[in-house]
């Protein structure tokens, strides 16, 4: 009896290890993914291995450990995987170059990743925690909720954090120590009512999610913008939460209204396979317009689906290859699908921008203390030359960047749809 | 009038779906009265094997569709793991709850364990889509797969009603969920009508897998979550263990999201489906099909 | 005799919890950064976290019903505890976060969101406890869904009102959301709290009523033939332990400098869901309120150790990989201790603090009795 148990047990034991070893022991895409919350010592060990690949090992005159927050488990691990391997990408070509440059002496950069789970608490904890370990210099987290959890104690502790994705307005507003690499909510709402308002639209849709922080900050900010420049919002429809399937009935609502532009705030994990499909199938044959959220649509078209829906289908992005690129974007692309085998995405790239950013900012400030660097980062007149762009930080710590309009297209005849920027985008 | 098709076709759309889910939910339920609330992560399992399968089918030169005999394997041997290693030795110790809180435990695992493989991780993959074509009559569209998906559930309840009635081994199956002793006395090996059981119930979730990802094409790890939930919903709402009672609560449920939607506000779908299930279960506790049996002291 | 033996566990009792206030104020005096940063707030969750445990533990240990759906009502608690002290700092009742002023605020928000949630309680206990067993279950996670669903749609909480970036979370942070220091500062309160919560769970489930919510437990039908109201009584414990969950809430809104509705979904990822809150009770123990206590303090740290602790680093990499995935490591644990032992590791025992000189004696009277079970066990297939 007892024994059956026992082994029934030890088989189901088994099992698991040998599934999370898998994970955690094969090479490439995986292993990233797999242990970048596991440890700072796995870390900083690949770290070093990369770093003895191009520069012989005992140059560098100390560490710098980066803290990483971000949900690498749970529902929203995709944005904080996502992070975390742009983060660890620009470590290791960083350190491969020779590492930080600060008075003459070269220091390795590490990382200490912390998995909250995309919970504001276990955020909270993984700060004071990494605070207490002696970390100075933060990136996180990848959700607005999961950040302002931790904005008042980068600030009171006199820590610098860097939100790679944190898009909530007030995050940054009056928090000396915050910055962020991304865009912020307003400023991409006004660009799309911008549009809106320049392309003679005049009766626009929304539909968006209510729940979601991103989602329903972008709408009150476009339609905040709208209501300024004169266009009609005639119907406005939300879902429940961000990983609803159905958007029939919403769009339904959006041709009897009338809409001739609609804004959907929305991540490509729906826009894909989900919202656009379904938009054309209710009927609507306007523009569909989203943000960068959206961008990335093409990696999760299913195959065998009627691409002709993907017409019209625009959104606002932080660069394209021929508009708003810097020399960094492309070289970042290439090395990403080298060292991940597909191509990144905008949490990729903004993970990837706040390490750059931190680098330029410590080596300005010549210290990696986090007065000085964040000293170095309040400096208004410093252009940031990042994957995502060319920027420099306004008063509140937000890039001050152009935005670019892309658009997804179709021919007859092609087998995939094609992405290609419009115009440059931007905001007196 | 135009608004009231439409809404009713997304209705049936995503209630087809429910609908093939529940079935599975049921057909466990039924026999061993334990809620399955690893069902919806078979689905996921199920998912994922598509996902794999349907461009090797292709390649093959077969339609994508013969992918899910496949996912049907997979699923039944998942099952068939689960109930080995988790819910047997529970059960011979533990109570109802006990066996409840091993399923809610077991739904976490498996979605956290396929999180930790490396080939599928926490990105979410879009399979190929199959059945594309949609009618359109009167301005009104419908995908063909929310109708094949009707056909499909009704065809599964069809057989599995036939199969509990006609076999040997649904027979066995009944007899089991009256009464386990009487069926040990009987002869009937439980544990393996048990088994069995579950590989069809597992089964099933593969097929539906194959439907819902026909017309809702993304599959990521904790799919199963939510999916689960409202698939069992619509069991419990039909009357649990009753094969046309989860077809019905699964069309239920999801007209009342569409309805609400349509007519209410989008945002507060998820309150009015468990509110409809809240006072159905206060009107008729056994739920809308389900036959209510008194307590033996 | 025994009445001595009874003063001497109170006086024993008393003496531990005096201690604890007392060494929570001059933790909270003399603090580090250490103490600040790790060990503050760690007593902050481990606070929420007993209270929750505790509460559900009345009503899946003591009345054998599983709610599925507990953080909703420690929602509610959270939500109505910010917003009440809001109210009060804007009406200009107190101004500093400082002082008898505001102590009565957190004093009058803490009881005034576990009132909230167990009229809620009440509301949802009403109707939903007429069913049973695997119905109640999916019934009371029904529930918890709806309260996260109309939150989020209520204009001035769900995620946009007190979650969302700086403006409102320094707005919350004028209420209850304490910071770093203030957490030090009023640790007490909390620890306070938990044990004034404690104390009232434990009279509870020693009472009269105690004993009839366990009767009702064991045996249903049993119970309702010796002339006791089942339905009554489950009402009325299932608002009861509402009433602690909001409390519980309370104290989580203390922690947070933010609130998001995701935390208390059915579904979250991470540990404070109702699931996690039923993986403590199991494993403490369903039918023992300090089984809830240890399980809950056992389980935060577990939990947050794997995060931020070093030990994790020191294991072989497979292993690693494994503790990378926190919910399957406890969902492990979980299925592997209710194979074990279905009733949780401390069953419907609890244990004293008195007593602990006893345990190794008593440890090793337990295994020598189970070897003698088996032995007699083995004899008996001989014999067959």
């Amino acid at each position: 009896m007892k024994k059956k148990k026992l082994i029934s047990l030890f088989m189901a034991m088994g099992m698991a290890l040998s599934l999370a070893a898998c994970g955690s022991s094969s090479s490439g895409a995986a292993e990233s993914a797999a242990t970048s919350a596991a440890s700072e010592a796995a870390a900083s060990s690949a770290a070093e291995s990369a770093a003895e690949s191009a520069a012989p090992s005992g140059e560098f005159a100390g560490t710098i450990t980066l803290g990483v927050i971000g949900p690498m488990t749970g529902t929203l691990a995709v944005y904080g995987t996502h992070v975390s391997n742009g983060v660890e990408l620009a470590v290791e070509q960083i350190n491969a170059e020779g590492g930080v440059v600060l008075d003459g002496k070269a220091y390795e950069l590490a990382t200490d990743t912390k998995d909250d789970q995309g919970d504001s608490t276990e955020c909270l904890n993984a700060m004071n925690a990494l605070i207490s370990d002696g970390v100075e210099l933060v990136v996180g987290s990848a959700t607005s909720g999961c950040t302002s959890a931790i904005t008042s104690v980068a600030n009171s502790e006199g820590v610098v954090l860097i939100t790679p994705s944190g898009t909530a307005d007030a995050l940054t507003t009056e928090m000396d120590y915050v910055f962020r690499t991304c865009f912020k909510d307003s400023f991409q709402g006004e660009l799309a009512a911008k549009y809106a308002a320049d392309n003679g639209y005049t009766k626009v849709g929304i539909v968006y999610c209510s729940a979601d922080t991103y989602s329903a900050g972008l709408r009150d900010a476009f339609s905040a913008s709208c209501a300024e420049l004169g266009v009609e919002v005639v119907a406005e429809e939300s879902v429940a939460t961000m990983t609803d399937v159905d958007y029939t009935n919403q769009f339904n609502k959006m041709v009897s209204a009338g809409a001739e532009l609609v804004f959907i705030p929305f991540y490509y994990d729906v826009t894909g396979p989900y919202l656009v499909p379904q938009a054309r199938q209710a009927g609507f044959t306007g523009v569909l317009l989203g943000c960068d959220g959206v961008d990335n649509t093409e990696t999760t078209i299913p195959e065998g689906a009627d691409l002709s829906v993907y017409n019209n289908f625009y959104f606002i992005n932080h660069y394209a290859e021929d508009l708003a690129a810097t020399d960094v974007s492309a070289a970042f692309v290439s090395a990403y699908k080298d060292k991940y085998g597909e191509a990144p995405n905008n949490f990729d790239a903004l993970g990837y921008d706040s390490v750059l950013v931190y680098k330029k900012a410590m080596e300005a400030a010549g210290s990696s203390a986090a007065a000085d660097v964040q000293a170095a980062l309040a400096d208004t007149s410093v252009v940031y030359e990042v994957a995502s762009g060319k920027f420099s930080f306004d008063e509140t710590g937000t890039p001050i960047k152009s935005g670019v309009l892309m658009g997804y297209s179709y021919n007859d005849g092609d087998t995939t749809v094609t992405k290609s920027s419009i115009q440059a985008l931007e905001v007196e | 009038m135009i608004t009231f098709i439409q809404f009713l076709i997304t209705g049936l759309r995503l209630g087809s779906v429910y609908a093939l889910i529940a079935l599975g939910y049921t057909m466990v339920y039924g026999i061993i009265k334990l809620i399955n609330f690893a069902h919806g992560d078979f689905i996921m399992v199920g998912g994922y094997t598509l996902y794999f399968t349907i461009p090797i089918m292709m390649k093959m030169g077969l339609p994508g569709w013969t992918a899910v005999i496949l996912a049907v394997i997979v699923c039944a041997c998942v099952g068939m793991l689960v109930e080995l290693l988790a819910y047997r030795p529970v059960r011979k110790k533990g109570t109802n709850l006990t066996a409840l809180i091993t399923a809610i435990a077991m739904s976490f695992v498996l979605e956290n364990l396929a999180q930790a493989i490396p080939a599928i991780g926490p990105d979410p993959r879009v399979p190929y889509t199959l059945f594309t074509q949609t009618i359109t009559v009167g301005g009104v569209s419908i995908s063909s797969a929310t109708i094949i998906t009707i056909i499909v559930s009704a065809l599964v309840m069809i057989a599995l009603f036939l199969f509990t009635q006609k076999t040997r081994i649904g027979r066995a199956m009944r007899c089991v969920s009256e009464d386990k002793q009487a069926a040990v006395l009987m002869g009937i090996n439980v544990n393996r009508t048990i088994i069995t059981t579950f590989a069809i119930g597992a089964g099933l979730a593969a097929i539906a897998a194959l439907m819902y990802i026909a017309q809702y094409p993304k599959i990521y790890t904790t799919m199963g979550a939510t999916l689960g939930i409202y698939a069992f919903v619509a069991a419990v709402l039909g009357g649990i263990g009753s094969l046309p009672g989860a077809m019905l609560g699964g069309m239920v449920i999801g007209i009342v999201q569409s309805a609400t939607n349509t007519y209410i506000s989008s945002s507060m779908s998820d309150t009015f489906v468990y509110l409809i299930l809240i006072i159905v279960l206060m009107i008729k506790p056994a739920g809308i099909l389900g036959k209510n049996v008194g307590e033996k002291v | 005799m025994r009445q001595n033996k009874t003063a001497q566990r109170y006086l024993v009792n008393f003496l531990a919890v005096a201690i604890l206030l007392i060494a929570s104020v001059i933790i909270s005096v003399t603090g580090g950064n250490t103490i600040k940063l790790k060990i503050v707030p760690s007593v902050w969750q481990c606070c929420y976290l007993i209270i929750m445990a505790a509460s559900l533990n009345l009503v899946l240990g003591f009345l054998g019903q599983l709610s599925l759906g507990h953080c909703g009502f420690m929602a509610v608690g959270a939500y109505a505890a910010a917003l009440i002290s809001l109210a009060f700092q804007r009406s200009g009742f107190y101004d500093e976060k400082s002082g008898a002023a505001f102590i009565l605020v957190v004093l009058i928000s803490f009881i005034a969101a576990g009132l909230l949630a167990a009229v809620l309680g009440l509301l949802v206990g009403i109707p939903a406890l007429r069913l049973k067993g695997d119905y109640l279950a999916i019934i009371t996670l029904g529930f918890g869904m709806i309260i996260v669903n109309l939150i989020n749609n209520i204009p001035f909480c769900g995620q946009q009102g007190l979650s969302q970036g700086a403006a409102s979370s320094a707005l919350y942070a004028n209420g209850l959301g304490f910071s770093n220091d203030e957490k030090m500062k009023y640790m007490w309160l909390g620890v306070l709290a938990v044990i004034l919560c404690m104390t009232v769970m434990f009279m509870f489930v020693r009472s009269k009523y105690g004993r009839i919510i366990r009767a009702i437990r064991d045996n249903e039908i049993a119970a309702s033939a010796s002339g006791i109201n089942v339905s009554f009584y489950k009402v009325m414990t299932f608002a009861f332990s509402a009433f602690f969950a909001g409390v519980a809430g309370a104290l989580y809104s203390c922690c947070n400098s933010a609130l998001a509705t995701t935390s208390f979904a059915f579904t979250n990822g991470s540990i404070l869901n109702s699931v996690f809150i039923v993986v403590m009770v199991v494993i403490g123990g369903m039918g023992s309120l300090t089984g809830s206590v240890v399980a809950a303090i056992g389980m935060f740290f577990l939990n947050y150790t794997i995060k931020n602790g070093a030990w994790v680093n020191a294991l072989p990499a497979f292993l690693q990989g494994i503790f990378t995935y926190p919910m399957l490591v406890y969902s492990l644990a979980l299925i592997v201790v209710i194979m074990f032992r279905p009733r949780g590791i401390l069953g419907t025992s609890e244990f004293a603090l008195c007593d602990i000189p006893q345990w190794p004696s008593r440890i090793k009277k337990h295994f020598s009795r189970k070897k003698e079970v088996t032995e007699k066990r083995e004899e008996g297939a001989a014999n067959e």
